[in-house]
């Protein structure tokens, strides 16, 4: 992290190719049947309360249960395994690709990964925070919470056995959480970016830029 | 129509089981998930692709809709559920056998499951049959009042048996493998332990039924190998000792027979016991009508008294400590075969006095671990593995020797069984001695650090085996 | 020049009034008079005063004529119409003109808990010979103001109807009769604290026992808002209101299945309005009320001040009919009689009459008379609805019934009043003797999924308490099986728990999940909807169900041209005759009386017969002292085909839980799946121990009602059970697999060890 950054290199990137490829794979095992096509619009989840489903994409039939599998992001179908169509298959299964324009709050996000000083996950395991750090989350937001090194931050979840992790790198404010709390992240993942309180007004600034060039 | 297995299992015994279908000339198709990808039981099945696809990607070992719908779309016609998993599980039995495309569920009979796998119906039935069990309760209690009484009269009697620092333990009667077990040593602690257990098993299980019975230290566990067919034929393949387990009571160690006067001196006749416990074990499955492979656990106390403790309905991780003493014809069998070729419907074509026992045999359970720190899984990478070959011994494992190999995060860190053989225990613990010595494990995890494995630990104990 | 001005201004209101009666100006050329009379406005000063006067006077004919016309081919919704109309009369001015003083209570105008609920303490003026008497009154009632956004139409929030009860029991206080004026739509359909439903169920529960006389009138008594304050002693109608089940929009969405955000084509409304039998005389013919105020020709406004001075004379006369018929009925004779030779009939007959009373009659009661005031509305009530429901029991049936009724209460009477003291003391020693009474806890520990007993079954011991003497002529028991499976276990097929994406629940194979999972979600515990035959076999102690009333069966008391085929069809298809199943149960040796309502009969709707087995349910438990549940498998509120027959069963019912609970009874309710509106409103809401089986949804009105009403989305979880504790309506959510534990300790915990509580 350096104090000179090259915005005009950061950001030009983005109106190049302001989208983030998400590949659709499939839960479990089954008969598939596309209920989109290429290039069709997709929408996730809307309303008040998420409510309103998204788009379908498919169904998956297994034991003769018809499962109908919806979008969860707002895109376009870019591409799609046309050779599935009908076919068993496996669980896991690449069948489609969809073209996720991004958001203003995406792109910062992305441009904060390489600005933010990353912890990354040291095990493949399942992380959480650490209790107390979890409550003062609750109370205070994560942007309250300074750590330091060697404060127990996150408790990492290893073949069911809890090992508290302690926090390596520069001091500050947690910024980002790029994890779910039990969900399995890769090693050398980030969990969290950590943002030293002189940096923060650097942040706005950055922040504030994309939001003003980026319609 | 020829059979074709569905091996639901990974690791270990998912190669086993291939092999025991490669003897018996069936076909076979596995599933995996993401993270076993790399496991020597894919690779075996994918070299192997003769007949189509043989492995086949799911979203869990433990999704059993998955499991069904791969075995209808291959054609399958049996499941082998391996242990751990759907072995016991006797819903997922049924519904492999009575669903409309019914398939062979290599194992006893669901109901069978169903019934010995609930272990307070299995105590009521072994009391009814005269079979020892440990003094409590043989059913779930519901009332503070009637555990406190119970709990009082099973601290009174250890008194007068002048037992030493007498106890009972208060359990979760829903639960299992070890969950919701707490031990009560004066009878004012018990309210306070009985509500904690109770919240624990309505929180838990869904249902507050608590298990009062007495504690026992000092024993050892021993384990009964039966093999049954599908008409009503009963053989035992004899006894082996599973005493020495992890703090997480996870077995590391085992030998067959289950005793041997040559290592300790046991103040009963030990081979009255092993006979009677065999002897018990047939009456109890022949009661039930067991029809395939099955262990039946005892805790044998100090003074030789011996008590049932539970009964598992599968194929154990350590059946080939028993087969390895076992004699058919001169051959030691191997009891995942008989398994899978019993349960397809065969009769066993031989009978008790067909088995002949000699010698003795050892498991060794090479895990990588941290045993100086509770047992704690150790996860990293492999790069060299290799193990002396001898014909008194046996490996089996799902790690590939010619290529490094990540150890999956997901499951337990277990690497190879080794299996050694002898014609007196001396002469096995010598042995497996020697093949612990030249077996090579080398990797590091992420921090570079060596790995850990619980080889010395294994040899520290070897001399353990068989004593109290 | 101005008064030929105000004439004119007078004729628009006129042609606008009936614009607004007829939905548009197309009817009668309303239009083309309109446009005259802009043309009038627009040329007035071309014209000389008299002139003016004579285009006026024609116009003034036109309207007259049409209003006559109107009047005499008057619709149901019409009236509706009427009702709705800013020109009628509200609360405030029957306050300002039928009272002499009056102070609002909690709140005024906008500064209000809730301005569509007024509450006043008022006098009112009795002129007898030359002598003036004040009484004082409690004027409660809706008002929908001239129009006013805030008063919201007159539609009443959940704390509106709180306040209500709160000067109602304030009345109770003083001992001063209760005049209860009904302007609402419905209430407002929402759950916040209190609930619309449960707030309503309190206000009956409330005024089923209130101790002074009550005295409703209807202008527009739209369901369960309307009863909210209506249950009364004496209940009067405008000769133009209309009283009504649903709003005939509401019915005709739900008849036409129309969609959200469309609208239902006018004819059906139209025709749906006829179909409820709304109006005063439908509902006067259908004895839902006691007499009828007549308005003036197209309805009073309010500027209508000889219609006030009737009401006045109206309000004051049912009050002293309610009072005199505690006293005696020879008193209640002589006032008639007083009333007939004073002349005040002609007031009936011709309004512009002086309308006094010229009787001198107090409304304060003694003891006594209070007693007799409860009575008769208990008795009042039971007698509703009489006939909208079919029995087929014959003479003799009825005839052993009740000669089975006389006996069972000789012998309950024995039992429990004279034997008491002995049994308690003999219960005392078999306490001694068995020490802790395990055998008894044991009993209860025998686990409900008997997971346990496949090989060792124990014998159920012990037989129970004497069977009933009761309706034994009709006791029939259910068929049982040997072990009662869902049959929806049948199919080998696996299907999604809704909490997949959040709980990551595998799929469920049927036969487990129907089977084994009691149709619960092994990972996450969402409960799957099972029939109500499942709970009938699993509830309670095998072969222990007897049920009763069985032929009691809805009918078409409306002779609603939709539902007597519907009534038809599910009569055949369900082999049963009502929506609730009404018999006499144990769980695990308690003997109860258990009413369930089920959704296979018009899901689970209210209607005359439904009521009138619940109220017998009720007299049942309490001639039997034995606890009473109502299950709710499902219940979708009140049978809207039976217009205000079915809203009649609120207070019915209402009154007969207060008459059982007063007795000492203990009333549980449980509700499952779905249950919604009117009885939730009302006898089930009104319970104090009130229980839902998880992943059931309760609540007063459904998702598009609430849209509808308040323009408001609500969060997709707002009726679910755990809300509903949240709110404090319900005291528990329990698992349908240990429903027969919690139910049996609810019944030890709250009915002590008599059970029937006191």
């Amino acid at each position: 992290m350096h104090d000179e950054i090259d915005f005009d290199r950061i950001l030009s990137q983005y109106p190049a190719d302001p989208y983030e490829y998400i590949d659709i794979l499939t839960p479990h095992a089954g008969r598939l049947v596309f209920k989109t096509s290429e290039e069709q619009p997709v929408s996730g989840p809307s309303g008040e309360w998420q409510h309103v489903p998204g788009t379908l994409l498919y169904q998956l039939e297994r034991e003769r249960n018809v499962k109908p599998v919806r979008s969860v992001v707002n895109g376009v179908v870019a591409s799609l395994e046309r050779a599935l169509d009908g076919q068993f298959v496996e669980a896991g299964e690449k069948v489609m690709t969809l073209r996720h324009p991004l958001k203003k709050r995406e792109i910062i996000d992305r441009i904060l990964r390489n600005v933010l000083s990353m912890f990354l996950a040291p095990e493949r395991a399942k992380y959480f925070f650490a209790l107390d750090i979890q409550s003062r989350i609750d109370k205070h937001g994560q942007r309250s919470i300074s750590i330091k090194p060697g404060d127990e931050v996150l408790t990492m979840s290893l073949m069911k056995r809890d090992t508290p992790v302690l926090y390596q790198g520069e001091p500050g404010i947690i910024h980002s959480v790029y994890f779910t709390p039990g969900a399995t992240v890769d090693q050398d993942q980030p969990l969290i970016g950590i943002c030293p309180e002189d940096k923060l007004p650097l942040i706005q600034k950055i922040i504030a830029r994309v939001k003003s060039e980026w319609e | 129509m020829k059979d074709r297995v569905l091996i639901a299992n990974r690791g270990e015994i998912a190669v086993r089981i291939m092999r025991a279908c490669q003897d018996l000339g069936l076909d076979y198709v596995v599933v995996y998930t993401a993270a076993d990808q790399e496991s020597q039981h894919v690779r075996l099945a994918m070299n192997g692709a003769a007949g189509g696809q043989r492995a086949w990607r799911v979203s869990s070992y433990t999704d059993p809709n998955d499991i069904l719908a791969v075995a209808d779309h291959t054609g399958c016609t049996a499941i082998h559920p391996g242990y751990g998993f759907f072995s016991e599980d006797y819903r997922f039995a049924r519904r492999v056998t009575v669903r409309d495309r019914p398939l062979t569920f290599i194992g006893p009979n669901w109901e069978v499951i169903k019934n010995l796998g609930d272990k307070i119906n299995t105590k009521r039935v072994a009391n009814r049959l005269g079979i020892p069990t440990i003094p409590g309760t043989d059913g779930p209690i519901y009332n503070e009042m009637e555990a406190e009484e119970i709990a009082a009269r099973l601290l009174d009697d250890q008194q007068r048996q002048k037992i030493k620092n007498p106890s009972v333990l208060v359990k979760a009667a829903a639960g299992g493998g070890g969950m919701g077990i707490e031990e009560v040593f004066r009878i004012e602690q018990l309210r306070r332990v009985y509500r904690q257990v109770q919240s624990y098993a309505k929180r838990q299980f869904g249902d507050g039924g608590v298990l009062i019975e007495q504690c026992l230290r000092d024993y050892n566990h021993l384990e009964v190998q039966l093999v049954c067919s599908r008409h009503g034929e009963r053989v035992h393949f004899g006894t082996r000792n599973c005493t020495i387990q992890s703090t997480g009571r996870q077995k590391r160690l085992e030998a067959a027979p289950g005793f041997d006067p040559a290592c300790f001196d046991y103040v009963f006749d030990s081979q009255k016991v092993l006979a009677q416990i065999v002897d018990y074990s047939l009456k109890l499955a022949d009661h039930v009508k067991y029809d395939n492979v099955g262990t039946w656990e005892w805790i044998v106390a100090r003074d030789g008294s011996p008590y049932l403790l539970e009964v598992n309905t599968r194929i154990q991780v350590e059946n080939d400590v028993s087969a390895r003493i076992s004699y058919l014809h001169g051959k030691q069998p191997s009891l995942l075969r008989e398994q899978i070729r019993l349960a397809l419907g065969d009769t066993m074509g031989y009978d008790q006095k067909t088995v002949e026992f000699k010698g003795a045999s050892i498991e060794l359970r090479l895990v990588a671990e941290d045993t100086g720190r509770g047992f704690a899984p150790w996860i990293g990478v492999i790069d060299k593995f290799s193990f002396p070959s001898q014909d008194w011994a046996a490996v089996y494992t799902h790690v590939p020797f010619d290529r490094p190999y990540t150890i999956p995060s997901e499951y337990d860190p277990n690497l190879a069984l080794v299996l050694v053989w002898g014609d007196d225990m001396a002469t096995a613990k010598e042995r497996a001695c020697q093949f612990l010595d030249a077996t090579v494990i080398e990797g590091q995890n992420a921090h570079q650090e060596p790995i850990m494995t619980n080889i010395p630990y294994l040899r520290a104990n070897l001399d353990r085996l068989l004593t109290f | 020049m101005e008064h030929i001005r105000k004439r004119l201004a007078k004729c628009e209101e006129g042609i606008r009034y009936l614009c607004q009666i007829k939905e548009g100006c197309e009817w009668g050329n309303l239009s083309g008079l309109l446009a005259k009379l802009d043309e009038l406005k627009a040329s007035f000063y071309d014209y000389s005063e008299e002139g003016f006067s004579d285009e006026v006077s024609q116009i003034e004919e036109a309207v007259a004529f049409l209003a006559e016309r109107c009047q005499e081919e008057i619709s149901p919704m019409d009236r509706v119409r009427i009702v709705r109309s800013p020109l009628r009369f509200s609360l405030k001015d029957i306050l300002e003109n039928v009272y002499e003083d009056y102070t609002e209570l909690g709140g005024e105008g906008e500064a209000n808990i809730d301005p569509a609920m007024v509450v006043a303490k008022a006098n009112i003026l009795r002129r007898v010979k030359n002598r003036v008497f004040t009484q004082q009154v409690m004027v409660i009632g809706h008002e929908k103001g001239h129009g006013e956004e805030f008063r919201n139409g007159g539609s009443t929030k959940p704390w509106g109807n709180e306040k209500a009860l709160r000067f109602m029991q304030v009345a109770e206080t003083e001992g001063i009769p209760i005049h209860s004026y009904i302007f609402t739509p419905g209430a407002y359909p929402v759950e916040e604290y209190p609930g619309a439903a449960q707030q309503i169920a309190r206000n009956l529960y409330a005024m089923a026992k209130l101790r002074v006389p009550i005295v409703s009138i209807i202008s527009e008594g739209g369901s369960g808002g309307a009863e909210a304050i209506g249950l009364a002693d004496f209940r009067l109608m405008f000769s133009h209101g209309y009283y009504s089940v649903i709003s005939p929009e509401g019915a005709a969405a739900i008849e036409g299945r129309v969609g959200e955000g469309q609208k239902a084509p006018k004819e059906l409304i139209e025709q749906c309005a006829e179909h409820l039998k709304i109006t005063a005389q439908d509902n006067l013919d259908l004895g839902t009320i006691d007499r009828i105020v007549e308005e003036p020709p197209l309805g009073a406004k309010h500027d209508d001040f000889a219609f006030f001075k009737r009401l006045r004379f109206e309000m004051m006369r049912a009050t002293d009919e309610v009072v005199l018929k505690t006293k005696s009925l020879r008193a209640f004779r002589a006032y008639e009689l007083k009333l007939k030779k004073a002349g005040d009939d002609e007031a009936l007959v011709n309004p512009d009459q002086d309308t006094n009373l010229h009787i001198d009659i107090s409304w304060e009661m003694n003891d006594d008379e209070q007693k007799r005031l409860l009575a008769l509305r208990a008795k009042k009530y039971r007698a509703m609805a009489a006939k909208a429901y079919l029995n087929d029991t014959t003479r003799f049936g009825e005839f052993c019934k009740k000669t089975s009724t006389r006996v069972a209460k000789v012998y309950y009477t024995v039992v429990y009043d004279i034997l008491k003291r002995q049994q308690k003391q003999v219960e005392k020693v078999i306490k001694e003797v068995s020490g802790e009474g395990s055998s008894f806890v044991k009993r209860l520990s025998s686990p409900f999924t008997a997971a346990y007993d496949f090989i060792i079954h124990k014998p159920e011991g012990r037989s129970g308490k004497t069977p009933a003497a009761a309706s034994r002529q009709e006791a029939l028991a259910l068929e049982f099986g040997d072990t009662y499976t869902s049959p929806l276990a049948n199919e080998d097929r696996t299907v999604t728990c809704p909490n997949s994406a959040t709980r990551g629940c595998k799929d469920l194979w049927v036969p487990d999940l129907y089977g084994e999972f009691c149709g619960v979600c092994e990972n996450c515990g969402h409960h799957f909807p099972l029939e109500y035959q499942w709970y009938l076999n699993n509830l309670f102690d095998r072969d222990s169900i007897r049920e009763f009333n069985a032929k009691i069966g809805a009918s078409n008391p409306l002779n609603h041209p939709v539902l007597r085929q519907k009534l038809q069809n599910v009569k055949n298809e369900t082999k049963r005759h009502s929506a609730i199943i009404t018999f006499q149960a144990r769980l695990l040796e308690v003997e109860l009386v258990v009413a369930m309502l089920y959704s296979d009969f018009r899901n689970g709707t209210v209607g005359a017969a439904e009521g009138e087995k619940f109220v017998q349910a009720c007299e049942l438990a309490k001639l039997q002292r034995k606890p009473l549940l109502a299950y709710v498998h499902t219940t979708g509120g009140i049978r809207i085909q039976e217009g205000t027959m079915g809203v009649i069963q609120m207070p019915k019912c209402t009154l007969a839980v207060r008459d059982y609970v007063d007795a000492g009874g203990l009333y549980i309710v449980v509700y499952d799946n779905n249950s919604y509106a009117g009885p939730v409103a009302s006898f089930l809401g009104c319970s104090h121990y009130q229980f839902a089986i998880r992943s059931s949804r309760i609540g007063f009105a459904g998702y598009r009602v609430i849209r509808d009403t308040t323009g408001q989305d609500i969060p997709p979880d707002y009726h679910s059970a755990r809300n509903a504790l949240k709110r404090g309506h319900i005291h528990g959510i329990w698992d349908r697999r240990e429903f027969r534990r919690n139910l049996h300790q609810a019944l030890m915990t709250m009915g002590g060890r008599n059970l029937y509580y006191r």
